[in-house]
């Protein structure tokens, strides 16, 4: 579909297929190939006009940029061909540790931890400028039995963010508007299911696949949706934080059964999950969660590598305060980008420091699975839709 | 166009705490070419030890094997024959004025075959001032920058001391690569094996003196073949590893380790000499500073080929910390079987020593262990020649016994081919 020949990624130089969209080393966006027209590879542009995330916010599915450039991040020596020359340190790739602030009010950070060789955690996010108004945030945590199970999470997280993202609400009322976020979480699992399909070779022994969670934000109206055990936690400022989604795990299942928490999530079969996106997948329909915010707080979206320390809505909680309190201090270049309108926040609003710290704090605990974190700060604009008490719908 | 490549072989996993690692890296290079091919000229000298030991006979023979090994010189080639004994003369050229080698033309190579026959045994054995003379030739035509020498003798070096063969060999270094050979069974395998090791070449037995022709005009052929005419091995350890050893282990074992010069304060380079189209395997242990954590990775070493200040050639050792016993626990094939050809090699060398001191108990253990290596490890030619040394009992638990009788020949035999490998099976 493209004479072009020799593409490679403008972040790392790997080389690149031409119906690629990002780099399979680096995660990078790759640059458009010049196509013949030809429908099958929406460009950009192609996304609906009077979607409601301006094009300035639309440089949320950016990833971290180049890899950490020349120096070693341990010793600070050169890097040559991924290794760092003089104590040896492998430079990290920039798959392995991506950052994400679209706007002042919603950040990512997303972390090979230790004990993973790669990251398969990918997440995705679009919103709109003024706080708390629109988001799409996305994250996939891909299956580390499956092969390119990397590739795969990036893809589905970017394909679902831009199907979230797309088309208008309109003037839908309060009832409808979340049938309406409904349908588009709906979506948006499916086109993701699909991007993981198109990533790997469906009939190899262990197709890529990859869990989901995503929250369609309008205002203070929240719809969340997932597909394994990627979650989403309500953490108000004040008040009784809550997990918004119900894993498909047999940890999960045993809970049903009756079985206490810590105990499920402890046993042998605590991480099989019964449900993810792959060609192999029993059912990949989200399951949804409504969410009416009525205060100030905090939306959280992650994958198990940093819900499993802290696995409960109140130990999660304090987690979060407590990073709040104390910002990561690691690595701040990478995890603090410049962006327009950052410094007009306090600290305590900042979702990327409160993102970094939790990573820092999970690779702390022993980092034992990849992680990712997306934070978005609601509850604060004035203008809400003016329905509900906060009530879990 | 000359190609190298180099394959790392390696089990990258260690174990919580491990920090040594080592790897098997495989150099090739294709496309060499032949010798003196680019700007600079390949040089080839025949060193023949015409002391009184040789006889009539034996410098017959010898001057057979010197005009087999000149007629592989390609015209073009510098050249010189030096004759051996108490001292060193150079035999041809002639009158070599400021230089002491000539190029080699039809006219030339006449003249050196009347040379040759000018040769005569006399006088006693001094292989030092062979070798320093060589090297001097060699640095006479300063366009040579590949030199090569074929030293035959068949006898002790009995009028220089080992100090003085040692200062003599020293000044040698880097400016000609010697295959030493021994004729007949008075030499001592240790002494050629010495001064081969330390310049480059290699060492073998002759066991009758007419089949030293066809072994002299092989070495030369394989000589020229050599267009590369010089390399670095070069290896870089992180700040604060310890490089523990770096070992040719094919074909031959040869412990580079001591031929280390510093190339930058993390990396050192190990010269090799001259290549052809061949393939050599590298032995590369790394103790690094510290253990990392559990799923952390890291470069141990990088293994390169350098002719000059270019590499040509890059291999990378890792290490990657697991608690996964089943990945960590496997030792890389490569490794182990390069491991037990090295212990193989000494256990030969160190047997016959003990035997030739008249220790029969160590050199039943040894040569009982050598046996054990050698089946283990698939070395047919290493178990054949200790067959004539040991009646092995039991190759699989090393119950050997000392043959009484053996053939001093059969026995160097043993020795010189000692440091021979054979490659994995694949």
């Amino acid at each position: 579909m493209t004479g072009e020949a020799g593409r490679s990624c403008p972040a790392c130089g790997q080389p690149a297929a031409p119906s690629d969209r990002f780099c399979e080393e680096c995660g990078a966006d790759l640059p458009a190939p010049v196509t013949d027209g030809g429908p099958d590879v929406p460009a950009p542009a192609d996304v609906d006009a009077s979607a409601p995330t301006s094009p300035a916010a639309r440089r949320g599915v950016r990833a971290a940029g180049p890899p950490a450039a020349a120096v070693c991040t341990e010793c600070g020596g050169e890097i040559a061909d991924g290794w760092c020359t003089t104590c040896g340190a492998k430079a990290p790739r920039a798959r392995d540790h991506m950052v994400d602030r679209p706007v002042a009010w919603v950040a990512a950070v997303s972390d090979r931890g230790v004990r993973h060789h790669r990251n398969e955690d990918a997440m995705a996010l679009i919103a709109d400028q003024p706080p708390g108004s629109r988001a799409a945030l996305v994250v996939c945590d891909g299956v580390s039995t499956s092969a390119d199970s990397d590739v795969a999470s990036l893809a589905a997280a970017r394909a679902a963010v831009a199907v979230i993202a797309a088309g208008s609400v309109g003037l839908a009322g309060p009832g409808a508007l979340a049938g309406l976020l409904g349908a588009r979480v709906d979506a948006a699992a499916l086109a993701a299911a699909e991007a993981v399909a198109a990533t790997g070779d469906p009939t190899g022994a262990s197709p890529p696949s990859c869990t989901f969670v995503a929250a369609a934000v309008e205002r203070d109206l929240v719809v969340v949706g997932v597909v394994g055990d990627s979650r989403a936690y309500w953490i108000p400022d004040a008040g009784e934080a809550t997990v918004l989604t119900v894993d498909d795990s047999v940890a999960a299942q045993e809970m049903a059964a009756g079985r206490p928490r810590a105990e499920a999530e402890s046993g042998p079969q605590a991480h099989a999950i019964t449900r993810w996106l792959g060609v192999d997948s029993p059912d990949q329909v989200p399951r949804l969660t409504t969410l009416q915010v009525t205060q100030p707080g905090w939306l959280l979206l992650c994958s198990d590598g940093l819900w499993n320390y802290c696995s409960e809505a109140s130990a999660m909680a304090s987690t979060l305060r407590a990073a709040i309190d104390r910002p990561a201090i690691d690595r701040p270049a990478i995890d603090r980008p410049a962006v327009d309108g950052a410094g007009d926040h306090p600290d305590r609003d900042d979702p990327l420091a409160a993102a970094a710290a939790l990573v820092s704090w999970a690779t702390a605990q022993g980092g034992h699975d990849n992680i990712t974190v997306v934070l978005a700060r609601l509850g604060t604009t004035a203008t809400g839709t003016g329905r509900g008490n906060g009530e879990l719908e | 166009m000359t190609d190298f490549s180099a394959s790392v072989y390696q089990n990258e996993y260690l174990a919580d705490g491990s920090t040594d690692v080592h790897a098997i890296v495989t150099v090739t290079c294709a496309g060499a070419g032949r010798a003196g091919q680019g700007e600079s000229d390949a040089g080839e000298i025949v060193i023949v030890d015409v002391s009184a030991s040789m006889g009539l006979e034996g410098v017959r023979a010898a001057q057979d094997a010197a005009a087999a090994a000149l007629d592989q010189v390609i015209d073009g080639t510098w050249f010189a024959l030096i004759a051996g004994n108490h001292v060193a003369r150079l035999a041809y050229p002639f009158d070599g004025g400021p230089m002491g080698m000539a190029r080699m033309t039809p006219q030339t190579r006449a003249q050196a075959r009347s040379a040759i026959g000018y040769l005569a045994p006399d006088g006693g054995t001094a292989m030092g001032t062979w070798l320093e003379l060589a090297a001097g030739v060699a640095q006479s035509v300063p366009s040579v920058t590949q030199a090569h020498a074929i030293l035959l003798t068949d006898g002790k070096n009995q009028h220089e001391s080992p100090a003085e063969l040692d200062v003599r060999m020293q000044r040698a270094v880097g400016h000609v690569q010697v295959d030493c050979r021994g004729v007949g069974a008075a030499w001592e395998v240790g002494e050629l094996r010495r001064i081969a090791s330390t310049l480059l070449g290699t060492v073998d037995l002759i066991p009758r003196p007419d089949q030293m022709a066809a072994e002299f005009a092989a070495l030369m052929a394989k000589a020229m073949s050599r267009g590369v005419a010089a390399a670095d091995l070069r290896v870089w350890a992180p700040q604060g590893a310890q490089v523990l050893f770096v070992r040719q282990v094919a074909p031959a074992v040869e412990d580079l380790t001591p031929r280390r010069r510093e190339v930058n304060p993390l990396t050192a380079a190990f010269p090799t000499g001259s290549w052809g189209d061949e393939s050599r395997d590298y032995h590369v242990a790394v103790r690094l500073p510290l253990a990392k954590g559990v799923g952390q990775e890291q470069l141990a070493a990088r293994v390169q080929l350098a002719i000059g200040e270019q590499v040509v050639a890059q291999g990378l050792v890792k290490a990657l910390w697991s608690d996964d016993d089943s990945l960590t626990a496997r030792i890389n094939p490569e490794v182990a079987h390069y491991t037990g050809q090295t212990e193989l090699a000494e256990a030969i060398q160190d047997g016959l020593a003990a035997r030739a001191a008249g220790d029969d108990r160590t050199a039943t253990a040894k040569l009982g262990r050598a046996a054990q290596l050698a089946a283990e490890t698939g070395n047919a030619e290493a178990t054949a020649k200790l067959r004539k040394v040991v009646d092995i009992d039991e190759a699989a638990t090393g119950k050997v016994r000392l043959r009484a009788g053996v053939d001093k020949l059969d026995e160097m035999a043993l020795d010189t081919a000692s440091t021979k490998t054979t490659r994995v099976r694949k």
